[in-house]
């Protein structure tokens, strides 16, 4: 069987979680691999939310709120922007490839962008394959690991 | 050394210093001190085998310290960056402490005594040391020293890991992070962990797994170098108390280099400069975002 | 031990023509915890919801997790449902197997497995739910406006009559704003005052309002519904209640030889005396800065000097140690109306604006170069001149008068790119004022485009062109000077594409409308945001027009951005109907959704406080039963927080939680899928 990657996404209640039912309302078709977890602002994302989601097994992460200076919380995202950049740079460091990590801003409005994101991540993924198994620990869940 | 051990007695007998922390001799190299009287100030020292960082005695989770009464401690340059940092985050007033500053020569990588292993190898820190003699002090003290040389240095270490391909980076940490034994000797000796109770000690949820494999492993050496970015003042004492030799110095470089580049902020011993984490700017740079 | 109730919508056929909802139901019969679980054709109909009631009821269920549309559709519809059934709502979570999941998907088999996923995924996160209360906060029902001008008296008449206790702060010594400077208002040319005064006087005469004249806002705390502001009622030296507004003090001064602001520096004024005989209070404040009293008493001179006030007042009031007095209202809401002032474009200018001020127009070297007001109290019939507009030079009739548009606005290279937005019109009321007066006079107008935008406003500058004859020239003017009798006016026709050198009598400038110099402070002081040119920011330009980004502030008139007098009455209404539906309840619910701190182990490093968007995390000392400080930990204000969690991710412990989406929900989440 073909591998079908898992795809955890963390998205802001406003902007992205409302651009994602848009996607829904125009019927616009795309990779079934995500799954949303709805937060209320991309303030309240959590790099161990990421962490956790690499060690129960996602392949991938979709990271998404309100556009700079439309922030229903009016600076949440900035916050968010600056630990993911830092979180990203570690990321890189230690070898967990970013390109599993995926960030965008994607508004009420950009059904057509979330589409786009959610295509191009689960086509990312299927190309970099699984986050192998790599606990020694089978069975209780994977780690993340380089492709 | 005469000019430390005279102003610590001159603090405890003329001011309302109760203690002065610095450092005294012991058959194992040197060792923190806790001088009370003006004879145990008397037995203080300051050489290049005082490598700990004193200001980890200063946050509130060290009760029993804060009992002794009011402080006075002897702080490097990293040290003070470190006691900068306290005040930053509101464990620790200014007035609250006394600062006795030296003009670190550079310190060695290990504190044994003289003739032993470990002698005589400057530690890796202190090559690229951004400030060794400190400008948050009430007191200064010691002499100019020439800069420690030999060896690459932290910020080299870090430029020579991110150079390979990703998957050998991957191995590299991922075989440091299997050795760790979780005994979080790191967070201890670390002066700017303060919570009072950590992350990794809660089970509900249980963000970090307890038990000493591959991924709580990676999830507790992510998380603890997340809460240092911008903050770790590369005083090192983290590697130096780890016992499964993981180098944990250059993640915390990795992030200091990040927080600089990216956020024009550099870990100092200023004690009123926000740190990064907390600001943002509306320009902050978003290459990573689609 | 958790007993959760699945419920499955079909939707009719837009659930379930990709997503089989009887095998998501069947599939989530034995996860863990499920102890009913069923599909329906409309969960959402009258049927539907009465399935659920009797379904919690029949299974003692202790959470709900309903999969059909998005949150944003029916989440509230099904928290009422589980209510009307007993238990808490925010037991219950939308599953949302709609929007992303039915109609994003063709494939039956991965829509369905989808659709399960998405469903455990809730049920896993209700596990984790806990009971919430919705907050409840009393308000006071009272309101501050700030500024009496005319969006700040409109505010507060309308508070004051729709049964609100109206507190009204104004800096001047006279409520009336500028307003009352102006002479006649286009586009109807009725008189200014014979408009303002009679509602001036109702403000006074109100019994719902207090009116602090002469007084400035100096410390605001609380939130939405309890503030707490501290007001400095500055010193008049004159005791307001023995004072009757007689005016023999003002006729008694020796000096009367200070430029009068209210003239915009036309006239003189004495060094006790009340802005204009309308002012409201009619209560004259006594300049310490010009009376020979103080004077003297800077000069150190012990000797009591003058004192012609106080003995030509019969009544004692006139108090020459009065100091500035505080005094503290509390308040529910807090409408600012602080309004304008137009950039004073000389040479000099402030620091730290970026602004570099018209130094080649001579403001204020060439006498008679003047700006747009000083116009307005030369046309006034209680101006200066008594209404004859005359050269303040000379005192002669101009006959050519050149009119200056956007001097200082729309000029991004100089530091103000908007649009002033009022000068079009009142350029054009200028012209007619002056041909009304001066019948053989010339108007000569330099404009960039004319933006006559509103109700009767092209139709009068028409009439101000081809009817009163004004010359429009298209074109900027690069310098004024005086040369002998006249200001010679050097300029360019970018339509007929030639250089024009005029002499005029007079020339006026339309400066640029700027916020009041404070304005920045004084938004600090109630944690609102100003744009980069101090003007205050509206929550949401077009949806919320009046609010500010915080809970119980708002926002009238000209401080939000340059506006005319129909704007800033609709404003002030708009805002005072704001307030007066947040006083329709007796207290204020709010969503349990926002954060609490663990005092418990919070450390008290306070990033939370740094973090917070909304200024909602205070500190709090804990001490132990000896009074002794034990430390001091953050605590959040739930009348403030509005819940968005950012001081969750930054805490380093995760020491405070946000009701609704607590880690332990989300990483039951994250942990199902």
């Amino acid at each position: 069987m073909a591998f079908q990657p898992k795809i955890t996404a963390f998205v802001c209640n406003w902007c992205t979680y409302t651009g994602a039912d848009l996607a829904g309302t125009s019927r616009l078709q795309m990779a079934p691999e995500v799954r949303i977890i709805r937060l209320p602002c991309t303030g309240r994302i959590d790099p161990l939310f990421v962490i956790k989601a690499f060690e129960r097994g996602a392949d991938g992460v979709i990271v998404s709120g309100c556009h700079p200076a439309d922030c229903h919380y009016n600076s949440g995202n900035y916050h968010a922007r600056r630990r993911f950049a830092i979180f990203r740079d570690l990321l890189d460091f230690v070898g967990l490839d970013p390109r599993r990590v995926i960030f965008s801003w994607v508004s009420a409005s950009e059904g057509g962008k979330w589409r786009d994101i959610v295509d191009s991540a689960a086509a990312t993924i299927r190309e970099l394959g699984p986050c192998r198994a790599d606990t020694g620990d089978e069975g209780r869940g994977r780690l993340a690991c380089a492709s | 050394m005469r000019e430390l051990r005279e102003l610590a007695v001159r603090l405890l007998e003329t001011s309302d210093v109760q203690v002065v922390i610095g450092w005294e001799e012991s058959r194992r190299g040197v060792r923190p001190a806790f001088a009370q009287t003006p004879a145990e100030a008397e037995r203080l020292v300051f050489d290049q085998r005082c490598v700990h960082n004193l200001a980890a005695y200063l946050h509130p989770r060290r009760k029993h310290i804060r009992g002794l009464g009011r402080p006075a401690v002897v702080v490097k340059g990293c040290d003070a960056r470190a006691v900068a940092g306290l005040i930053r985050d509101n464990q620790l007033r200014r007035e609250d402490v006394v600062l006795i500053g030296v003009r670190c020569p550079g310190v060695w990588a290990e504190n044994k005594a003289e003739g032993q292993p470990g002698n005589r190898r400057w530690a890796e820190r202190c090559v690229s040391c951004p400030q060794r003699t400190p400008t948050l002090c009430d007191y200064l003290i010691g002499e100019d020293s020439p800069e420690p040389s030999g060896g690459p240095g932290l910020e080299a270490q870090v430029e020579r890991i991110q150079a390979l391909p990703m998957a050998e980076r991957w191995a590299f940490w991922s075989s440091a992070f299997e050795r760790c034994v979780r005994c979080y000797a790191c967070r201890e000796i670390c002066p700017l962990c303060f919570c009072e109770r950590c992350l990794a000690d809660k089970s509900m949820p249980q963000w970090i797994e307890s038990s000493p494999h591959r991924r709580g492993n990676l999830a507790w050496h992510l998380a603890r170098a997340l809460h240092l970015a911008g903050r770790c003042v590369g005083c090192g004492e983290c590697e130096r108390a780890c016992p499964a030799g993981i180098p944990l110095s250059i993640l915390n470089a990795r992030l200091q280099q990040s927080v600089r580049e990216r956020f024009e902020f550099v870990v100092s011993d200023d004690p009123v400069a926000p740190s990064p984490i907390g600001e943002f700017r509306v320009d902050d740079g978003q290459e990573f975002i689609r | 031990m958790a007993r959760i109730g699945v419920f499955v919508c079909h939707c009719g056929e837009n659930i379930g023509r990709t997503v089989d909802a009887s095998s998501v139901a069947e599939a989530l019969r034995s996860h863990p915890g499920v102890v009913h679980a069923e599909d329906y054709r409309y969960m959402c109909s009258d049927p539907g919801q009465t399935l659920v009631r009797e379904a919690i009821a029949a299974n003692r269920l202790t959470g709900v997790v309903v999969a059909a549309c998005s949150p944003h559709m029916h989440e509230r519809t099904f928290r009422k449902v589980v209510a009307a059934a007993g238990l808490n709502p925010f037991l219950c979570e939308m599953a949302n197997i709609r929007e992303q999941c039915s109609w994003i998907h063709e494939d039956r088999e991965q829509a369905t497995g989808k659709a399960i996923a998405i469903t455990r995924a809730l049920v896993e996160k209700v596990k984790a739910n806990t009971p919430l209360e919705t907050i409840r906060i009393p308000i006071e029902r009272r309101a501050l406006v700030i500024g009496g001008g005319i969006a700040g008296i409109q505010a507060a008449l309308d508070l004051a009559d729709g049964g609100a206790e109206v507190v009204l702060v104004e800096k001047e010594s006279s409520i009336g704003g500028h307003m009352s400077q102006l002479s006649e208002t286009f586009p109807t040319l009725d008189c200014s005052q014979c408009i303002l005064t009679p509602r001036m006087v109702e403000v006074a005469q109100h019994p719902r309002i207090r009116l602090y004249a002469y007084s400035e806002v100096e410390e605001v705390s609380g939130y939405i519904g309890n503030f707490e502001v501290k007001v400095r009622r500055k010193a008049r030296s004159v005791n307001e209640t023995l004072c009757n507004g007689c005016g023999a003090c003002t006729q008694a001064c020796p000096n009367r030889k200070v430029p009068n602001e209210f003239e915009c520096g036309l006239g003189k004024r004495p060094a006790i005396s009340v802005p204009f005989p309308q002012a409201v209070p009619n209560m004259p404040v006594l300049d310490r800065e010009r009376c020979a009293r103080f004077m003297a008493i800077r000069k150190g001179i012990t000797k009591a000097v003058c004192g012609k006030c106080a003995e030509a007042c019969t009544r004692g009031a006139i108090d020459f140690a009065q100091e500035d007095r505080f005094v503290t209202e509390k308040v529910g809401a807090i409408i600012i109306a602080t309004g304008y002032q137009l950039y004073s474009i000389g040479k000099e200018q402030p620091e730290g604006e970026g602004l570099s001020g018209y130094g080649e127009y001579g403001y204020g070297q060439v006498p008679d170069v003047i700006d747009g007001l000083q116009f307005e109290r030369l046309a006034s019939a209680s101006g200066p001149t008594g209404g004859r507009i005359v050269r303040p030079s000379d005192g002669r009739v101009p006959k050519r008068v050149v009119f200056l548009q956007c001097v200082g606005s729309r000029d991004p290279s100089r530091g103000i790119p908007y649009c002033s937005k009022i000068c079009c019109m009142y350029v054009a009321k200028h012209v007619m004022l002056y041909r009304h007066k001066v019948h053989d006079g010339e108007a000569v107008v330099f404009y960039m485009d004319v933006r006559a935008a509103g109700k009767g406003y092209d139709e009068f500058t028409r009439r101000a062109i081809e009817e009163e004859g004004a010359i429009y020239r298209r074109g900027r003017v690069a310098r004024l000077w005086r040369d002998g009798d006249v200001v010679k006016v050097q300029g360019f026709d970018t339509l007929s594409g030639e250089p024009l050198l005029l002499d005029a009598d007079l020339v006026v400038l339309a400066t640029a409308v700027r916020p009041q110099p404070g304005i920045r402070a004084l938004a600090q002081k109630l944690s609102v945001s100003c744009d980069q040119h101090g003007f205050i920011n509206e929550a949401h330009p077009k949806l919320r027009p009046v609010e500010t980004n915080t809970a119980g502030i708002f926002v009238a008139g000209a401080c939000q951005a340059p506006r005319d007098i129909p704007e800033s009455v609709a404003m002030g209404s708009a805002a005072a109907a704001k307030v007066l539906g947040l006083f329709s309840k007796a207290e204020l619910e709010r969503e349990p959704t926002v954060a609490r701190v663990d005092a418990a182990h919070c450390a008290g490093c306070f990033l939370c406080e740094r973090v917070c968007p909304y200024g909602a995390v205070g500190r709090r000392e804990v001490r132990d039963r000896a009074g002794r400080l034990v430390k001091v930990v953050a605590e959040v204000n739930p009348g403030v927080c509005q819940g968005c969690g950012t001081c969750q991710a930054t805490c380093p412990g995760k020491h405070v939680e946000v009701q609704g989406f607590t880690d332990q929900q989300i990483y039951a989440e994250i942990a199902a899928l």
